[in-house]
Parts: structure tokens; sequence; C-alpha cells
């Protein structure tokens, strides 16, 4: 594909919007191209802008009791009549019951919630290469490095050094993610920097997913109680070679 | 659905403006909501609930003066160029969120609306789709276009803050 039909996808590749095909196609054009990739640096920034800056307004306390009371008063009067009546009838459940199904359904907002965990992990990764503190604790020994948290957080991290297989421990420190304490460990892959978030499961386990956001790669699983979430800008076939290694050396 | 309130709060807030019209807008949204519950067939009560959210502020917007305005909306828009990657890495540095809340309060609802749903609420493009009730392709231009169009905004009241400055 040339310069006009990569540029429309561009935004659409940033936004992770791409099937796979695609995605690789617009990501080997922006290697070649220094026009294209100029463009894409000048979207990711406009993009990062706005998803840092904008303010999102949140709904008063008031309005919450207000609708509540109001959905109330509204599956009373008309139970048996008006309300629900596929789910009263085909179901059998009262109105009451139909009530709480609707105030407390929340399907579609896990899938949100992964995006939010993924954007909050790949903001703390740039901030922590920024702010020059990747580390709390440097050491290459993963007996260094585990002992260090024992009393910093409240559950013990596995701890592994990957060397053997190019991805050599370079330390870790404490961090918060998904409103959570967590802990992040610091691999290096040549010249980049791999953090690897640790936080146990102790509301939901994250789905094992991979992501891509401004060129940041995010490799997700859950395992033996822990949510494993790895973000780094190697490329994603290397970051899922370092997902894969860290899973298997954990047996 | 009240863990959704946030959401259509936040989109019932920007496309209306104020936070008396929005608190209307979204009770009687959910009222809408719990009557119609029963022809709920989707999966995802987010983007149902605020396909109704939209569709109550956007009669308003309607009963009120803003009717040209809200109908009005140019798909094939063109002339907004994409500024260099120094210029964009500038604005980020150096743009406020009140500015850039300010500046994107006056962008056309139907720019400000996809902006909110994809980049606060971080719904998907699909999702996006069924909420405001435009192709695939249409979700992926537009975005692409308001982000340029509220660039090109900002870098022009950048340069007059700066002006009055001197």
């Amino acid at each position: 594909m040339d310069c006009n039909q990569i540029r429309p996808l561009i935004p659409a590749h940033l936004d992770g919007e791409l099937d796979v095909i695609r995605d690789a196609e617009v990501i080997a054009h922006l290697d070649r191209c220094p026009t294209c990739a100029d463009a894409a640096l000048a979207h990711a920034a406009n993009r990062g802008l706005i998803q840092e800056k904008l303010p999102r307004f949140t709904a008063p306390l008031e309005l919450h009791t207000d609708i509540r009371a109001a959905l109330q008063a509204e599956a009373k009067p008309t139970a048996q009549r008006q309300v629900l009546p596929f789910l009263t009838k085909t179901l059998g459940l009262a109105a009451s019951v139909a009530f709480g199904v609707f105030v407390g359904f929340t399907w579609g907002n896990s899938h949100s919630h992964a995006n939010h965990l993924v954007e909050e992990a790949v903001t703390d990764h740039i901030r922590s290469l920024q702010a020059n503190h990747l580390t709390d604790v440097t050491s290459t020994d993963q007996h260094t490095v585990k002992p260090w948290f024992a009393g910093k957080v409240d559950f013990s991290p596995p701890v592994i050094d990957l060397a053997a297989a190019g991805f050599p421990l370079a330390g870790g420190r404490l961090e918060h993610l998904d409103n959570q304490p967590a802990v992040a460990l610091v691999f290096h892959r040549r010249q980049h920097a791999i953090n690897l978030y640790i936080w146990p499961v102790n509301t939901a386990a994250v789905s094992p997913r991979h992501a891509e956001r401004n060129g940041y790669h995010v490799e997700a699983w859950s395992l033996n109680g822990f949510n494993f979430l790895a973000v780094s800008e190697i490329p994603a076939v290397e970051l899922a070679q370092f997902a894969e290694t860290f899973r298997t050396s954990q047996h | 659905m009240l863990p959704h309130m946030d959401a259509a709060y936040n989109l019932a807030r920007w496309l209306l403006r104020n936070e008396h019209d929005a608190r209307d807008s979204v009770q009687e949204a959910y009222l809408r909501a719990f009557r119609a519950f029963t022809q709920f067939r989707g999966n995802d009560g987010r983007a149902w609930l605020l396909t109704i959210v939209r569709n109550v502020c956007y009669s308003k917007l309607r009963s009120s003066r803003r009717i040209a305005e809200v109908e009005a909306f140019n798909e094939n828009e063109h002339g907004i160029v994409n500024e260099s990657a120094e210029t964009a890495e500038r604005l980020r540095r150096e743009v406020s969120s009140e500015l850039l809340a300010s500046t994107l309060a006056d962008l056309p609802e139907a720019m400000l609306e996809i902006i909110v749903l994809h980049d606060l609420e971080g719904m998907s493009y699909k999702d996006i789709s069924s909420v405001v009730g435009i192709p695939l392709g249409t979700v992926m231009s537009r975005l692409a276009r308001s982000r340029l169009r509220l660039q090109k905004e900002l870098l022009e009241r950048l340069s007059k803050e700066s002006s009055h400055g001197l």
C-alpha cells in the first residue's frame, strides 16, 4: 500500500482497531517511510494530549440517589401490568428482581475495564522511563529483589531472572495498578526496558490478551493467583516470547 | 445499569454543556431504559444505555436553539492539515486541561461526542458505531478528523493566548 492508503489507517492503528493483516502493513510502511512515521508520531501526540488532559465528568452523588428513587417508584405501581412483561411472564421474575437485574446489569463493563488497565500500565511504563525511576531496588539477582518486597507489599510475587533467555532482570519497584498495590519487575532487552506488573487476583483475574497503545505492546495473563501485565516498546513477538518464558519458568 | 452512570453523565454533560440539563437527561434516559429493558437483546448494556442518553440529549438540543448546528455535519470536510510531530508534541506539553476542555466544548456535537466516547470512555469503534448509528468506517474517519480539528483549534487559541500575553 502507498502513503495515500496508509495515512487514513494510522489513527485506527494507534487505537488498536485494525485487523492483524492491515495492522502489519501499516507497521511495515511506517518502518520505511519517514513522512508517514512523522504523521503517526503527530497523531500519537495529539491523541495522548486528549486522553491525558481531557477531564471526565462524574455523576453527582445526588443523581445516584435521585435515579434510584425514580426507578423504584417506576417499578412499583405497574409491577404486573407494564413493567417487564417479558421477564415476568416467561421467566416468572418478580418486578423487584427485574429491578435488580436492571440496576446491576454491567455486561460490557469488563471490556472497558481491561482497556483502562492497559492505558494505565502503558502510561506508568512511559512515566517510569521518563522520570528515570525504573527501579527502587536495583539488582540482577532474584534472591535480592524478592526479599526486598517482603514487608512492603502483603503478597510475595514470583521473581525470576530470565537472563538465560535474553531478558536479564534489572530490579523492581513498588507500584499501584487497578486501584491496588502492585510490584513492577524490570527486565532488559537490548537497550529497552520491560515492566512486568504483578498483583494478586483479589477481585478480577485479567483475561489473557495482547494489546498495543502508541507503539507500546502489552501482554496480560493470570496464573497461580496473580495477575501479570508486561509492557514494553520491544516488538510484539519478542514481548510474547518474554511472557511465554516467564510463564513456563514459574513451574 | 447504575455502574454506567458516570459514563452516561459524562456524555450528557459534554453534549449539553451544563450540569442541570445533563442531570435531567440522564434521569430521563434511565427511566426510558428501564421501561424498554425488555426489548434489550444485546450484551453490552453500556452501549445500549448511552444510545438512549444520546437520543435524549439530541432531543433537548433540537428543542432549543441549536437545530441547524446539530443536524449540519459535513462528513467530507477537507482542508485540515496534519501538523508535524514537533508541533503536536509542543501542544501536548503546553495545552492545559482547561483550554482543552473549553476548546472541545466549542466543537460541533458530532465531533465532540466521538472524542468523548472514544478517548474518555474508551469505547471501541464498534460500540461507537452502534451508539451514534454510523458505519464503522465513518467512526474511523470522523474520529480522526475530529481530533485534527481539535488540534487546529488548540493551535489557534494557544497562539492567541501567547500574543495577548505580550
